[in-house]
């Protein structure tokens, strides 16, 4: 075993990719280029960055529970949204940034710098192919993002086989679970921050733990030893990481929830330099059957005060790297337009989904908005006009160097709606 | 895999059969499903009665004595108070301290309770039922749910469970029912219902079902004083069609007895039976069970209305199950406990401060017992768990008990006293770890992993006297414990 736990990652990197015939060519890549980051004064040559890496970072932001788009982004100017909502509606009088049809909730006051600098943007009704209103399936169905294929590899890791990959920190997870959409064969890492990414015990004999457990879990199933090699390899490379890194920049910031410190060390992560193509965050708790509350206080209000201060103390702290961050937000499914009595509303389809980064073509709601006539909605709800899959590809191809979406969105093609620009 | 002969001992169905499997292997595997982790008690235990038995004292939980839990229990008063008497009381007398005495008790008798089999299944039937703990609306309900709903049906009928579970106040406030009415019927129960408790979303209702089964649902509510009642006032009794069950129009006061007979028609539902059957069959067998399997096990869950005990009978009676060696992976949570119980931690000596801390650490990793914050339970496939953050955190907490660091509050045996006597060489030293802490040898690859930690060759001399093994014995354990071996089910 290599004293250079570096050199020791990517043997076994190389080793455990050379089985998967998709990413040989990637590897074969990664085995020989080589990337310089940096933190703070610390600057570190690895070899591990995929050679499709192009430098951007996608940040996909899971609303799980069912994320009510049209709280959030209210169609003001529609007055059967009113009309259907007689006790949670948000008043058309302090809505902000009005324009002929949508205004932002007031507890998204955080993000209107970004709205009016045109880095925050919209897109509106937007929905999965196969609607189905139960959350789990929805979710599945979502991050696996390939109805009616037996494709069972989740979105984000054929992405990873499609950019090239090589790094265990080329997609990072913040959450104790991996998500469905890291499924697959490329490797992801999670961790709940960077800070606690390590060992504990016997101090100065990390390198010989790390040897003596990755020979422990040479012949293990794969299930058991993968996430084994690819944690101490993450470690290793965290290790280099987070002992320079700073607190937030330019005066961010974060609120003191699990939200904010997820996002602050995704922030970490990003500016270190280090090729992170994807960071997958989790803020769950949508589901709001009853009680959702009014516009100047209750569930919503609050989810969304947090929601936006994260994201503006983001985009506020990346500084420089904003410029090649872009973040959306996924929900499984929108909510009912109609209010129920429990003064919440029931599970529904058409959604927001929200995008923050430089590249963002912000300050305006995208999409075909199908209106809120009873005419116009299905089963009670929003319809969906745009596939979430039309949004994600756009940022994969414009943003992160993705050429064909063939193997990432199988059998989904379509026009771009111009929510990003082009790098 | 069991590789004795296959030698019929009177089982109970006609099927070719089972319980010739009393090789060390096969009691090892029945141990690692059927408790939350083997210890060397047990296995002496099974060893001693064979499979069959065992199986049979676990199955009848109140012949095996469980004193000493039971006696740790009365420290948590909490838990034992009626739904009606928190909620009377008010929540600011309560707190969160009745949801997280559940937890914590739950957590305890996973690692000490005598009654493992049951354990096991309440905490299946926890998730098929999921009522999310700790959740912000249940701080009054959640232990009597606990109590009255999961524990008491857990070795009982489905039927009895579910209609408990409907009509219990930690329930109706979760899934919303307690607000629903026939005027503004909220949906949120009558589409879990359907799909997580019973039928399962492939099975292929409609909209228009899920709609139908929230509007029949209606009535089901929670009164001023806290009690769970049914409100003829709040319900549709309209004539309608669920899924094939079909209800006349009623007079609302009968509508109790029309849901009653909806969801016992639920329980015995041929794709409820298949799919609770799955859920077992997912704990005990593996991640894809076979379709042989489950076709068995639904045939008895049919034959008996819902019987959860024949159930398991016919599970643990299937060669598919002891053909399943290795097949499983374990949770995290699963992971602290068998720790806990192969090292044989101890329980603290009074008060609850060391379950306390071992619950907040398991709440804070994402795995706490009942603590999955959707209505769908836990998922109990290694997908779900297989990640780096979970094996760090898996690590981490090896160490900590491995070593007695923490919670000091419990009574951890010492790395040195885990082996009567110290083996002669350094190879027999890993041997006998592995065969103390995972029941059997470390692999090949483990064993030299384990030596390269130590610096030490396979025949080299070891001795008690050695000051590594003074020192650093523990770290030893840990790596033992982040073998492979340790972590399959």
């Amino acid at each position: 075993m290599s004293k250079n736990p570096q050199h020791c990652g990517c043997d076994e990197g190389s080793r455990l990719v050379s089985r998967r015939s998709v990413l040989r060519a990637a590897l074969a890549a990664a085995a020989v280029g080589a990337t310089t980051y940096t933190v703070g004064d610390v600057s570190t040559q690895v070899s591990f960055a995929g050679a499709g890496w192009n430098g951007e970072t996608l940040v996909v932001l899971s609303l799980h529970g069912g994320f009510d788009g049209l709280s959030a982004v209210v169609p003001g100017g529609d007055g059967a949204y009113y009309a259907n909502r007689p006790n949670i509606a948000v008043p058309r009088a302090s809505l902000l940034g009005l324009d002929q049809m949508f205004g932002l909730h007031p507890a998204m006051a955080p993000l209107v710098p970004f709205w009016k600098n045109g880095t925050f943007g919209v897109v509106h009704a937007v929905g999965q192919s196969d609607p189905t209103r139960s959350h789990f399936a929805a979710m599945e169905q979502m991050e696996l993002a390939a109805p009616g294929s037996s494709v069972r590899t989740g979105w984000i890791d054929r992405t990873l086989g499609s950019l090239g990959t090589g790094s265990v920190l080329n997609a990072v997870g913040f959450s104790n679970q991996t998500p469905r959409s890291f499924a697959g064969p490329n490797q992801e890492t999670t961790m709940t921050s960077l800070e606690d990414f390590n060992l504990i015990g016997p101090g100065d004999d990390r390198p010989t733990w790390h040897a003596a457990l990755r020979r422990m879990h040479t012949g293990a199933r794969p299930e058991v030893g993968a996430p084994a090699t690819t944690l101490i390899t993450a470690m290793e490379n965290v290790a280099q990481l987070k002992g320079a890194a700073a607190g937030p920049a330019n005066g961010a910031t974060y609120p003191g929830t699990d939200l904010g410190k997820a996002m602050a060390q995704a922030a970490i992560l990003k500016k270190s330099g280090a090729p992170v193509q994807v960071i997958a965050l989790d803020y769950g708790d949508w589901d709001m059957h009853a009680g959702l509350g009014r516009v100047d206080g209750g569930w919503m209000r609050d989810k969304l005060t947090e929601l936006s201060s994260a994201l503006a103390a983001f985009a506020t702290d990346l500084g420089p790297a904003f410029g090649s961050t872009t973040l959306l937000t996924l929900s499984e499914f929108g909510r009912r337009v109609g209010e129920n009595a429990s003064g919440g509303l029931d599970h529904g389809h058409g959604n927001a989904v929200l995008l923050l980064g430089g590249g963002v073509v912000g300050g305006r709601v995208h999409g075909v908005w199908p209106g809120l006539g009873a005419d116009r909605l299905v089963d009670g709800d929003l319809a969906g006009t745009t596939d979430y899959r039309a949004i994600i590809g756009e940022v994969l191809q414009k943003r992160c160097g993705a050429g064909s979406l063939s193997t990432i969105f199988p059998g989904f093609g379509g026009p771009q709606l111009g929510v990003v620009r082009a790098r | 895999m069991p590789t004795s002969p296959v030698v019929s001992r009177g089982s109970r169905r006609a099927a070719p059969t089972p319980f010739a499997h009393e090789s060390a292997a096969a009691q090892l595997h029945l141990l690692r499903r059927a408790t939350w982790g083997p210890t060397p008690a047990a296995l002496a235990e099974v060893a001693r009665l064979g499979t069959a038995a065992w199986i049979d004292r676990q199955l009848n939980p109140g012949t095996v004595d469980d004193g000493a839990v039971d006696a740790f229990a009365g420290r948590m008063p909490f838990y034992w108070r009626s739904a009606a008497d928190l909620i009377s009381g008010g929540y600011a007398a309560t707190g969160w301290n009745a949801m997280l005495a559940t937890g914590r008790l739950t957590l305890a008798r996973q690692i000490w309770s005598e009654r493992q089999l049951f354990e096991v299944v309440v905490d299946v039937f926890n998730n098929v039922l999921n009522v999310t703990n700790p959740s912000s609306e249940v701080w009054g309900c959640r232990q009597d749910y606990d109590r009255n709903v999961v524990r008491r049906h857990a070795f009982g009928g489905f039927g009895d469970m579910l209609v408990a579970s409907a009509r219990h106040q930690a329930m109706l406030i979760y899934l919303d029912n307690a607000s629903s009415t026939a005027q503004h019927p909220n949906e949120n129960y009558g589409r879990e219902l359907m799909e997580l408790h019973t039928l399962g979303v492939e099975a292929g209702y409609s909209e228009e079902d899920v709609k139908n089964s929230a509007r029949l649902l209606t009535g089901l509510t929670i009164d001023a004083r806290g009690n769970a009642v049914f409100d003829a006032n709040r319900h549709d009794g309209g004539g309608r069609t669920i899924f094939g069950f079909v209800v006349p129009p009623h007079a609302p006061a009968d509508g109790g007895g029309w849901i009653d007979a909806y969801l016992r028609w639920l329980a015995v539902h041929p794709l409820t039976a298949r799919r609770i059957s799955l859920k077992l069959a997912t704990r005990f067998v593996s991640d894809t069970p076979p379709a042989t399997l489950l076709d068995a096990m639904t045939r008895t869950w049919l034959q008996t209305g819902g019987q959860i005990v024949p159930v398991l009978r016919a599970l643990f009676d299937s060669a598919e199950f002891w053909a399943s060696a290795g097949q499983k992976v374990r949770t995290p949570q699963e992971d602290y406990v068998a720790t806990l119980r192969t090292l044989g931690t101890r329980m603290e000596t009074s008060g609850v401060e060391g379950i306390t801390k071992i619950f907040w650490h398991v709440l804070d990793q994402g795995h706490a017992p009942m603590g999955w914050a959707a209505p769908n339970g836990y998922p109990d496939v290694a997908a779900a768990w297989t990640s780096p953050s979970g094996t760090l955190n898996r690590w981490n907490r090896h160490m900590d008990f491995a070593a007695g660091w923490y919670p000091p509050e419990l009574q951890f045996t010492p790395a040195l006293q885990l082996l009567p006597s110290i083996p002669s060489t350094w190879g027999a030293l890993v041997d006998a770890l592995g065969v103390r802490i995972t029941g059997q040898k470390p692999t090949a690859d483990e064993k030299a992993g384990l030596l390269l930690y130590a610096g030490r060759s396979e025949g080299q001399a070891c001795s008690a006297n050695d000051p590594w093994i003074r020192n650093n014995l523990q770290y030893l354990v840990a790596l033992t414990l982040d073998s492979p071996t340790f972590t399959i089910r």
